[in-house]
């Protein structure tokens, strides 16, 4: 038992359900959700199955690896399935029971969890999934993208792999889970909780992201009047993480969070709509 | 014949399922009503899988007969009895012989038509129209889309069964075709099933570990807790609106007993049952007030025969403890005074600043209270509390946990050792957090809690941003009534519009809108709140109405006079002392005000007035002033037998000005006392004539 067998199975049962695998993405995102692979697929009006391993990085999260639950980075597996399926429940109920969770055994629910960012302008009406009291995935149709209102309503199903393997290795520390048989967490993700920690709160040099932030700002805005969009997100993409960054180190005044999440999401609603505008012409 | 509809969905939020029920019922019944066919029983019930509705129906609507007129008998026949072109235009234009229609006596006089019978159309044929629409109309705080259906609805619909007399009855919705069948649990047994009853339908879902009814899976739950209690001679820590949440949330009830381990019994009771019901959904166990190291949860499953539900629960609550307890130590190390400077980068509104802003001006208004009201506390003690008040909004256990907030200050404060009225007003400030949730206990948490709603109220409504119908974001509803409740719970008599103005004051130049403008607007949001509460109170609404126009200067006082009026609402003296004040309003509407000058009186039943009203008003002036409304308005009501002769024989809209403004101005004095307490004019008798006019 371990992760990467849990990862292989889900890829294996969603790409059964006619998923593309698709690739993780090379940037640091705060969710599955924010790669091009979900933010832009959902924007348009074709039908759309991925399924994706994504690292997603929280610096506030971060606790030194001193924290049994929490970690800055910790990874989703993410599927996007549009249209939604009427019986995807059924589907998802049955990825479990891929995974050798007998449900008869355990209690399952969908708990009333809506979700919504606002820095890319996206909400959503869904659940929690717990299984004996933890969450184990969030389960949500989205309803807006980009500031734009969705027409085919796109499913979104994000497992967290480290709660899921905690659960299936009955473990109660992330870091005594295996990796794969020989290899541990702790060996792989110990010291990058360390390090990354120590960077996130007390070591990123304040002056230089903000003004990556400036500069990544400015570009992103460039490249949309250029109708480079793909490269325009990515840029939104780092001006998030350096936001997420410079929140951490405490650097985000008051008036700034509101003022900064506002900025980011004006780019990222430019990028949608004319992504969503182009459409039709393609 | 019986009607049975059930709409399967995925899994309904609580209170969405609780608003449907009640929505359906309403919906269909009037349709029902308004389409003529006879009901003699709907209900519904459901879980938050499916929305049931049951119902007594007839098989058809009633007949209906209608009487068709055509023109005047005097026009439709001929001298020998022929009918005339109207009388044949009239038949063919309704498509009916001419020989068939018949002289028709009505209040008007005699005119030939017939009678049409229109024959019921069948419950089927109504139901198959009714429904699609009613379920399309069901409205949600929030609704959603699925798939490629524009229909919106609360979470996706997925099956619809539903029955007329045991058949099926079809109808479409969103491109679901309504069937007879429905399916068992949806994790223990998915099968179909198909029932030709309501009765049917119950049994079947039982056996396929349903319970579809609301009250019976309520019941069920309470029964499993007292049985797992008894034993341990413990009690739930009451959440009755988990309760609630949990019986809608699993359609197949069981109650479960977990532990933890005793070390984190080192927290709280607030901290230990918040900790269990965010996120888990656990009810705490209590003996008495102290927490046991155990807990309740309820599971959608027949048995936990394996025991992996129970110890999954307790596996990931010893996390959320631990967490917990991790943040009390840790948030223990530094003091709530050290934390003061760190909420100047939380937020509390981008215009008004951050917290430590708020923390300044609660400091102020909390002051202003102490002077103003009697037996305060230790001013030092309030005005400590308040520069406290705010600061567990930067500790990591209210992060997690926002829900405790105050609360959490005020455990923080009793553990570094500050005074205990100190720890209580930080505890209770955020109370009440609604109409039945208590006011605080302490005097000095009710004059922080009004000092924090007042000054978020006057800021917000300051900025000129409106709260509606469904967007409140600051809550500044539930605060006013707060406030509103506080003082009556609490008899606090102090000048409200005083203390407005000193909340708007300590804003400095941060609103920049008319002094007044924002303050008339800040009256009368409080005036809205402050009906709503006398009115939910029992008190009728016209008393309410007549005392509030007086003014809500002192709220306690508008209350104090609706009591004492109301209090005189069966009297003798009460109906025609509420007409007498009828006509004054009346005569003096639209007068300016003119000076009472006793040198023009002439007529002995005005000088009787004068005088009576010269006594009265003596005796009234301190008696409102001091807050005895029962004696003053016993007290003017004597008025009545003076006022009555006067109108009886004196005429006050007299020829010379001089005696008639003389005449008025009397009456406005009378008024003008009056009006302290009450629009008596606004008290509504009934059979009440409208008011003689002179």
């Amino acid at each position: 038992m371990s992760l990467q067998n849990l990862i292989l199975n889900l890829q294996k049962y969603w790409a059964d359900q006619g998923c593309y695998l698709a690739p993780t993405y090379d940037l640091e995102v705060g969710a599955g959700t924010m790669t091009p692979d979900t933010f832009f697929r959902v924007l348009d009006k074709r039908p759309w199955k991925v399924a994706y391993v994504q690292p997603s990085r929280r610096p506030t999260d971060g606790r030194f690896g001193e924290n049994p639950n929490r970690v800055q980075k910790h990874h989703q597996f993410q599927v996007i399935l549009k249209p939604s399926p009427a019986d995807i429940q059924k589907i998802y109920l049955a990825s479990l029971e891929a995974l050798g969770i007998n449900l008869l055994d355990h209690d399952l629910r969908f708990d009333e969890d809506d979700w919504e960012s606002p820095t890319i302008g996206s909400w959503g009406v869904g659940w929690q999934v717990m299984l004996d009291g933890l969450e184990i995935t969030q389960f949500t149709y989205f309803q807006q993208a980009g500031g734009l209102e969705l027409v085919e309503i796109p499913v979104e199903i994000t497992y967290g792999l480290e709660r899921l393997e905690m659960f299936l290795e009955e473990k109660d520390n992330i870091y005594d889970l295996n990796w794969s048989d020989d290899v541990s967490y702790r060996d792989l993700r110990f010291e990058d909780e360390r390090q990354f920690s120590e960077y996130n709160f007390n070591q990123a040099t304040v002056k230089s992201l903000q003004e990556f932030f400036a500069l990544a700002e400015k570009e992103a805005g460039q490249l949309i009047a250029k109708n480079l969009l793909l490269p325009a997100y990515d840029m939104c993409l780092k001006c998030s993480h350096a936001f997420n960054l410079l929140d951490s180190r405490g650097a985000i005044s008051v008036t700034e969070r509101v003022k900064i999440i506002a900025q980011i999401r004006a780019l990222v609603n430019q990028v949608a709509m004319k992504y969503a505008g182009s459409e039709g012409k393609r | 014949m019986e009607f049975l509809l059930e709409i399967n969905v995925e899994e309904m939020p609580s209170s969405h399922v609780r608003t449907a029920l009640e929505d359906l019922k309403d919906k269909l019944g009037r349709e029902l009503q308004a389409a003529r066919l006879p009901v003699a029983e709907l209900r519904t019930t459901g879980t938050c899988r499916r929305l049931v509705v049951v119902a007594e129906l007839a098989e058809s609507q009633e007949s209906r007969e209608e009487i068709v007129t055509g023109p005047p008998k005097a026009v439709s026949f001929a001298a020998d009895g022929t009918p005339t072109p109207a009388a044949l235009g009239f038949a063919r234009s309704r498509g009916i012989e001419v020989g068939r229609l018949e002289v028709i006596t009505t209040e008007k006089g005699e005119y030939l038509g017939f009678k049409k019978i229109e024959k019921g159309k069948g419950a089927d044929e109504i139901l198959a129209k009714i429904i699609p629409q009613a379920i399309g109309s069901l409205s949600f705080p929030k609704m959603m889309r699925w798939g490629e259906s524009p229909l919106r609805f609360s979470r996706p619909i997925r099956n619809i069964l539903c029955l007329l007399g045991g058949k099926l009855l079809s109808f479409e919705i969103d491109g679901l075709s309504s069937k007879t069948t429905t399916a068992g649990h949806k994790i223990r047994a998915p099968q179909t099933i198909a029932a030709a009853s309501f009765k049917e339908y119950q049994a079947a879902l039982r056996e396929n570990l349903v319970i579809v009814d609301a009250e019976e899976r309520k019941k069920n739950i309470l029964a499993q807790i007292d049985g797992l209690l008894a034993p341990l001679k413990a009690q739930l820590y009451p959440d009755p609106e988990l309760l609630s949440k949990l019986a809608n949330d699993v359609e197949c009830p069981l109650v479960f007993l977990g532990s933890f381990p005793e070390q984190y019994l080192s927290l709280p009771l607030e901290i230990l049952s918040t900790a269990m019901r965010e996120g888990q959904k656990l009810f705490s166990v209590v003996k008495g007030k102290k927490q046991m190291p155990h807990f309740l949860g309820v599971a959608d499953a027949p048995a936990d025969a394996k025991g992996f539900i129970r110890q999954g629960n307790e596996r990931v609550l010893k996390a959320r403890l631990e967490d917990a307890k991790f943040f009390w130590d840790q948030d223990l190390k530094v003091s709530l005074k050290k934390r003061m400077p760190a909420l100047k980068h939380v937020l509390f509104q981008e215009k008004l600043g951050s917290y430590d802003d708020k923390t300044q001006r609660l400091k102020k208004i909390a002051a202003y209270l102490c002077g103003k009201l009697e037996e305060c506390p230790t001013e030092k003690d309030v005005i400590l509390a308040a520069e406290l008040s705010k600061t567990d909004l930067v500790t990591d256990m209210v992060r997690e946990f926002p829900s405790l907030q105050g609360k959490v200050g005020g455990l923080y404060a009793g553990a570094e050792g500050l005074p205990e009225a100190v720890c209580q007003a930080i505890y209770e400030h955020y109370r009440p957090v609604s109409l039945e949730d208590e006011s605080p206990s302490s005097r000095g948490g009710a004059i922080l809690s009004l000092a924090d709603k007042l000054d978020s109220i006057v800021g917000v409504l300051g900025l000129g941003i409106q709260t509606t119908g469904s967007s409140d974001p600051f809550g500044l509803r539930r605060n006013a009534q707060g406030v509103c409740k506080i003082i009556l719970d609490r008899k606090l008599n102090f000048s409200f519009s005083r203390l407005l103005d000193k909340a708007f004051l300590t804003y400095g130049d941060k609103l920049k809108r008319p002094k007044k403008e924002i303050l008339d607007y800040c009256r009368d949001f409080f005036l809205n709140r402050l009906r709503s509460i006398l009115e939910r109170m029992g008190y009728r609404y016209d008393l309410v109405n007549a005392v509030l126009e007086a003014g809500i200067d002192n709220i306690y006082y508008s209350y104090m006079r609706l009591k004492a009026l109301d209090a005189l609402k069966a009297s003798p003296q009460f109906e025609p002392f509420i007409l007498m004040t009828k006509r004054v309003n009346n005569i003096l509407a639209g007068q300016p005000a003119y000076p009472f000058n006793a040198d023009l009186i002439v007529e002995k039943q005005e000088r009787e007035l004068f005088s009576t009203f010269s006594i009265i008003k003596e005796n009234v002036i301190p008696m409102i002033a001091k807050g005895d409304f029962s004696q003053a308005q016993k007290m003017v009501f004597r008025l009545q037998p003076a006022l009555n002769d006067f109108f009886d024989h004196i005429l006050v809209m007299a020829k010379e000005s001089k005696l008639r403004r003389n005449r008025l101005a009397l009456l406005q004095a009378i008024s003008k006392i009056l009006t302290q307490m009450a629009d008596y004019s606004q008290v509504v008798i009934e059979g009440e004539k409208p008011a003689a006019k002179k």
